[in-house]
């Protein structure tokens, strides 16, 4: 007989590539790396009776001996979220509102970006190495001379770490040390070193802070530099923005505070330029999610800023962030509508070289964006030659129902073949 | 302007029979823009003396100091024909009643192939082409592509053999001699007519005849130049014999007995070619005694000729006298006037048959009526077939030629682009026309409004266009159709301003350089780096300083030239493909296999296109290409862009819901034929074959997300299962050197060698140098892009160049080195 789900050797013996390497901590490192004792005081003393520890996915082979050992101690019930919708470094507070949650602990890389609700949590970071030894010559050689116009940022792995660094610095002194859970960050001197290595920190501090020298260290000293292919490559996709003429507008997050305000910038900015948007929320952004509206020209994914998405060219149209779309669409400090700016002209585009044209679409491009969800389906699949099921009422004749097929979709029972 | 009026040419635009629109076309230095000079001196623009020397129609600098023309230049002329002469033009379409007076406007064009662009423009707006083509050297490789092109644009020619001065001075030929080289030259260019031109066709037959008086001699240098008609007149009178008749005799196997004072059609002791006696011997004469210096001999000559010389022109001797001589007997200007007049085509004759050619739409819709009848009160439609820089900086005059109705300063008018269909609003812009103007070599004149069957400039329109566009007043208008180029920008460089804050100005130029050039490509690849490709090294050289110098106006840093390369593949994908979705419940099953040969070429000629009926595709592609008539029927689509030369053929017998996925596989396929799996350049000549699929019974799970990256997994893994290969285009190349010949019957004077090659673009680059260094600045090559060819070896093999290529240009885009992994591509059953 034909099984209702394949068989579960099958699914036992299935290989899985992961995009992670998992982590097994020996048991007699965890409750240092994850912090027992202190996640302990922190629920007893704050008295909170529902309690969320969320991992990453690299981090869930510990999460049972973790849970285990904090249930252990405090003899109640606490919950893990694993999996998170969108990014593992947002606190995944709609998750924990699912068992109405007093608090959650999150575990390993974090953001930072602030939540959208207060829902009170704590921090534990990821423990990483460093060779603290070496940063203090390093550290004299090169900033001897700028002693007083330097700040030291600590990144979250390396805060467990703090005591040693500065202690190597302790020499020097008036050196300004600040950690990035500082909140909010502030940074004024324009040289930065930067004690962690990862490279989306690192852009954001360059461009948020604009520092004349940005370096790092990860057991050894290195300048960094935005690589010019970066800037290049946001050239083009602003260059992609302007020519497009649909866009989609995709929650990547529901955690970060101001998404909304985000996503209603966008939406001004995109129908004042006289293009059509399509708000699209799929959960985690994927290729599959996407490639299934194949009409849009260019996704803007409202999300976390470590997100790295950005990064990933498998997409089939571009993905841009809202800044992008704010470069290419926002002529003017004020925003005007397309139709009223008086002198507007007719603009060459490096990817098609033809004249864009926006202002004759922007009459019908309102409209889309009232239309039911239906409706809106419609719009979007004009274009194709499959529009799904058509009725064709009074072209074809009525014909007596027959029997269909049945059985599952894996084989039905009318098919051939064993 | 000296001889006439912005009024009297306006009264003038009205009478269409009246009219000329012509152009001049040529190979590279065969004195197309001198001689254009010896029209504008008879027109009086510019004084009489100076014209063979002043290139008129160069107004840039550049262009004067190299002397070689890079953008087509438009005149306006006014010409008034005699009575007697009145009598050659038969036809009632080509001259108004009671009119002697001409408008001329004619486009001096460049010679260069990387710039026949430019050429293409100038046809575009014009009925007839001056084909000059320099005796010395003969028909070359550009007056080839040019002359085919202005047939196929249904131009009609008319021929002038120029530079006969250096043939007389220089080489020193003998009158049989020179006549042997004009009939060579005229049957050359008579083969390439017949090629290209059906006589029974509607332009009928365009065939150039001397001794019809359509094809001139001369020497634009010295200004001086004549038809078979000039000497037949002088002769008329005194044989007694009509005109036309001894004209006929004139040319050709025709000989006089002087002494019996009969004709004969064969040659025997005692008579002479006609052509030699009458016509070479007396030039021959002048040259001769004046070069010698015999004066008693050339006093006597010139009033015999009925040369009077100007008092202060009596005392110059030698080659000075020589031209002065010259141009007053046989000014080239009245010639070469009434060739245009009496050969060419006006509007109105032109338009009847050149309609079809031009229009997109029915053939019998307002639009394409007013065009047929030339009618100044039909709707208007005008096409711009390129952009002139104004002395305002960012801005241009679009200059095109109005086929029908009237455009007028002010008027309303519909913009529309290339891309505009009728009925959408893409590409389309309704926008009121700011100024008229004429456009006079460096000068532009302000005009209220221009009829049908004139070239004009317009003001205000530059912003709604690119490069070309039609403009009209008719609501259901279709677009004139886009011009077709003879070359294709294959060289590219990459730019980026040498100050990294310049980069707006940069993007700005850019714009600007697309519009100022009809091929010039200005674009940003994905890596975001900034890419101008043109036709060849010196277009490209010429597009760089002028974004330097006026476009951009910025120190601009420019890499090595490169080409663009294209992916393939060499032989049928060595296994079936899988590819399954990420959900595994689609399943794709396909192959790639190499298209045979000229199939790609055939897509890119347009002569196998996707909007082509199915089954007369299906029937030419199974009988030019063996294909299998039921599967040639199921052609999906063309790719990239919905039109390239790649196909994806639909061989799957009775599949459900396949049409269901229709959409999302041929996205899927556009993407990859778009971004190959080698280094994402375009593919090319590659059909793929969907043999199976096996889809999931559930809508939901066989939608564009799970096929569209699926289908491009797929073609990748029969991209690399099908032997991939990479092409890179190729220059036809004709190098041309004069050779001292000794001996034989050319005895001592210079011919001319030509060579033809294939040179692959890539190692074409500093070529002209070189050739150019290495002989002393004699040899000179003409490089135009012919074929891809594909680069011998395997681009999988690190030992060979295709890797190397391949890695360079991931290298570039900023994509991942090293090779793509068919185990990514490619699923297990």
């Amino acid at each position: 007989m034909l099984k209702f789900s394949t068989e579960e050797t099958v699914s036992l013996k299935k290989q899985f590539k992961l995009s992670f390497e998992p982590v097994y901590t020996k048991p007699e490192k965890l409750d240092d790396v994850y912090e027992i004792n202190k996640c302990v005081e922190w629920i007893k003393s704050n008295n909170f009776q529902k309690v969320c520890l969320q991992f990453p996915d690299k981090l869930l082979p510990d999460s049972t001996e973790v849970i285990l050992k904090l249930q252990s101690i405090l003899n109640q019930t606490l919950y893990i979220i694993g999996d998170s919708a969108f990014e593992s470094c947002c606190i995944d507070f709609i998750s924990a509102e699912h068992i109405n949650a007093d608090a959650i602990i999150h575990f390993g890389p974090i953001c930072f970006s602030y939540t959208t609700e207060n829902i009170p949590y704590l921090n534990i970071y990821e423990k990483g190495d460093l060779n603290v030894e070496r940063l203090r010559p390093s550290f004299k050689e090169k900033f001897k001379h700028h002693l007083n116009e330097i700040t030291v940022l600590v990144d979250s792995p390396y805060i467990h770490r703090l005591g040693d660094i500065v202690s190597a610095l302790k020499t020097c002194q008036n050196v300004l040390i600040q950690l990035v859970d500082d909140y909010p960050l502030v940074i004024e001197n324009k040289i930065i070193l930067f004690i962690g290595r990862n490279v989306r920190k690192l852009i954001n501090i360059e461009f948020n802070f604009q520092p004349r020298m940005l370096y790092y260290f990860d057991g050894a000293m290195k300048r960094y530099e935005v690589c010019p292919s970066i800037l290049k490559r946001r050239n083009y996709l602003i260059e992609k923005i302007k020519d497009s003429k649909t866009i989609g507008i995709v929650i990547g997050t529901l955690c970060v505070r101001n998404y909304l305000k985000i996503m209603e910038r966008m939406k001004e900015l995109i129908t004042l330029s006289g293009k059509k948007y399509y708000l699209i929320s799929v959960g985690k952004p994927t290729v599959t999610k996407l490639s299934n509206f194949p009409e849009l020209d260019v996704y803007v994914v409202i999300t976390c800023s470590l997100s790295d998405i950005y990064e990933n060219r498998d997409f089939y149209r571009p993905i841009v962030t809202p800044f992008d779309i704010e470069i290419a669409l926002n002529r003017s400090e004020r925003l005007v509508p397309i139709e009223d700016v008086e002198d507007e002209e007719g603009d060459v585009s490096l990817i098609t070289n033809t004249i864009r044209t926006t202002t004759l679409e922007s009459a019908s491009a309102n409209v889309a964006t009232d239309l039911s969800p239906a409706e809106s389906q419609v719009a979007l699949q004009t274009e194709r030659l499959w529009r799904g099921l058509e009725q064709d009422l009074g072209q074809t004749e009525a014909e007596l129902a027959q029997e269909g097929r049945s059985g599952i979709a894996r084989k039905y029972k009318n098919e051939e073949g064993s | 302007m000296v001889n006439f009026t912005v009024d009297e040419i306006r009264t003038m635009m009205d009478k269409k029979r009246n009219i000329r629109n012509m152009s001049v076309i040529a190979h590279v230095d065969h004195g197309k823009s001198t001689l254009t000079d010896s029209l504008v001196s008879k027109a009086g623009i510019i004084a009489g003396a100076k014209a063979g020397e002043t290139r008129f129609t160069d107004t840039r600098k550049d262009e004067q100091e190299r002397c070689i023309t890079i953008k087509s230049t438009a005149i306006s002329m006014y010409f008034e024909l005699d009575d007697k002469d009145l009598v050659f033009i038969t036809s009632p379409d080509q001259r108004e009643k009671e009119e002697k007076g001409f408008l001329i406007n004619l486009i001096d064009s460049p010679g260069h192939v990387d710039f026949s662009s430019e050429v293409t423009a100038a046809l575009r707006v014009t009925d007839g082409a001056l084909v000059v083509v320099d005796c010395v050297s003969g028909v070359c490789v550009q007056t080839e592509t040019v002359l085919r092109q202005a047939i196929a644009e249904r131009i009609k020619p008319i021929l002038f053999m120029n530079k006969m001065d250096r043939a007389l001075l220089e080489l020193q030929l003998d009158a049989e001699e020179l006549f042997q080289t004009f009939q060579r030259i005229v049957e050359n260019v008579n083969v390439i007519i017949a090629t290209y031109n059906d006589d029974s066709g509607p332009m009928g037959e365009v065939r150039v005849d001397p001794s019809k008086g359509s094809v001139g001699f001369g020497s634009g240098l010295h200004g001086w130049a004549f038809t078979l008609k000039q000497f037949a007149e002088m002769y008329a009178e005194k044989f007694k014999i009509d005109l036309v008749k001894l004209m006929n005799r004139l040319w050709g196997e025709s000989f006089f007995n002087p002494k019996t004072k009969k004709w004969s059609k064969q040659k025997d002791a005692d008579n002479k070619r006609s052509f030699c006696m009458y016509i070479l011997d007396p030039i021959y004469k002048i040259f001769d005694s004046i070069m010698n210096y015999k004066k008693e001999e050339y006093e006597a000559l010139l009033p015999k000729l009925g040369i009077a010389l100007k008092h202060e022109d009596k005392d110059k001797d030698g080659k000075q006298l020589l031209k002065v001589v010259m141009r007053t007997w046989l000014p080239a200007g009245e010639a070469l006037l009434q060739m245009i007049a009496i050969h060419l085509p006006s509007p109105v004759t032109a338009q009847k048959y050149r309609m079809e050619m031009l229009y997109e739409g029915p053939h019998d819709d307002e639009a394409a009526l007013g065009i047929k009848n030339c009618d100044p009160n039909a709707p208007l439609m005008m096409y711009v077939s390129k952009m002139v820089p104004t002395s305002d900086k960012g801005r241009f005059y679009a200059f095109g030629r109005v086929f029908s109705g009237k455009v007028a300063t002010g008027m309303k008018a519909r913009i529309m682009g290339p891309n505009y269909t009728p009925g959408k609003k893409e590409d389309l812009y309704e926008k009121a026309i700011q100024r008229t103007i004429l456009m006079m070599g460096r000068y532009v004149e302000a005009i209220e409004d221009v009829p049908s069957g004139n070239i004009c400039g317009l003001v205000g329109v530059d912003q709604f266009l690119v490069k070309t566009g039609t403009i009209t007043t008719f609501k259901d208008a279709h677009n004139l159709k886009v011009m077709k180029f003879s070359v294709s920008p294959v060289v590219r460089v990459a730019v980026e301003p040498k100050n990294p804050a310049d980069l707006p100005k940069l993007v700005e130029g850019l714009k600007r350089l697309a519009k100022s050039d009809p091929m010039v490509q200005c674009i940003i690849e994905e890596s975001g780096e900034h890419i101008i490709a043109g036709a060849g090294e010196l277009h490209l050289e010429i597009c760089l300083k002028d974004l330097e110098e006026d476009h951009a106006c910025i120190p601009i840093k420019k890499s090595d030239p490169v080409v663009s390369y294209r992916e393939t593949v060499s032989e049928e994908s060595d296994q079936m493909c899988l590819s399954k979705s990420p959900n595994k419940h689609n399943r794709l099953f396909m192959k790639a296999q190499p298209m045979p040969d000229g199939l790609a070429e055939d897509i890119d000629d347009g002569n196998v296109n996707p909007r082509d009926d199915f089954k007369s595709r299906a029937r030419y592609l199974s009988e030019k290409y063996d294909y299998d008539v039921t599967e040639a029927r199921k052609i999906w689509c063309f790719g990239p862009d919905g039109t390239g030369p790649n196909i994806l053929v639909d061989c799957t017998k009775g599949v459900q819901y396949l049409n269901e996925i229709k959409d999302s596989v041929v996205a899927g396929f556009q993407w990859a034929t778009k971004e190959g799996v080698l280094s994402e350049e375009n593919l090319r000549g590659v059909r793929f074959n969907i043999y199976d699929v096996t889809l999931h019974a559930d809508a939901i799970h066989r939608g564009g997300g799970q096929i569209i990256p699926t289908t491009r997994r797929c073609l990748y893994a029969c991209l690399l299962t099908a032997s991939p290969r990479l092409m890179e285009p190729v220059y036809q190349c004709e190098i041309q050197c004069p050779e001292v010949a000794v001996g034989g019957i050319y005895g001592g004077w210079y011919t001319y060698v030509r060579s033809k090659a294939y040179l692959p673009v890539n190692e074409s680059f500093g070529f002209t140098a070189d050739l150019r260094s290495n002989t002393g600045g004699q040899a000179f090559p003409q490089c135009v892009f012919d074929h891809w060819q594909v680069l011998p070896g395997d681009p999988l093999d690190p030992s060979t160049r295709p890797y190397t290529v391949v890695q360079d240009t991931r290298k570039r885009k900023g994509l991942k080195e090293g090779l793509p992994d068919l185990t990514q591509y490619l699923d297990k059953l």
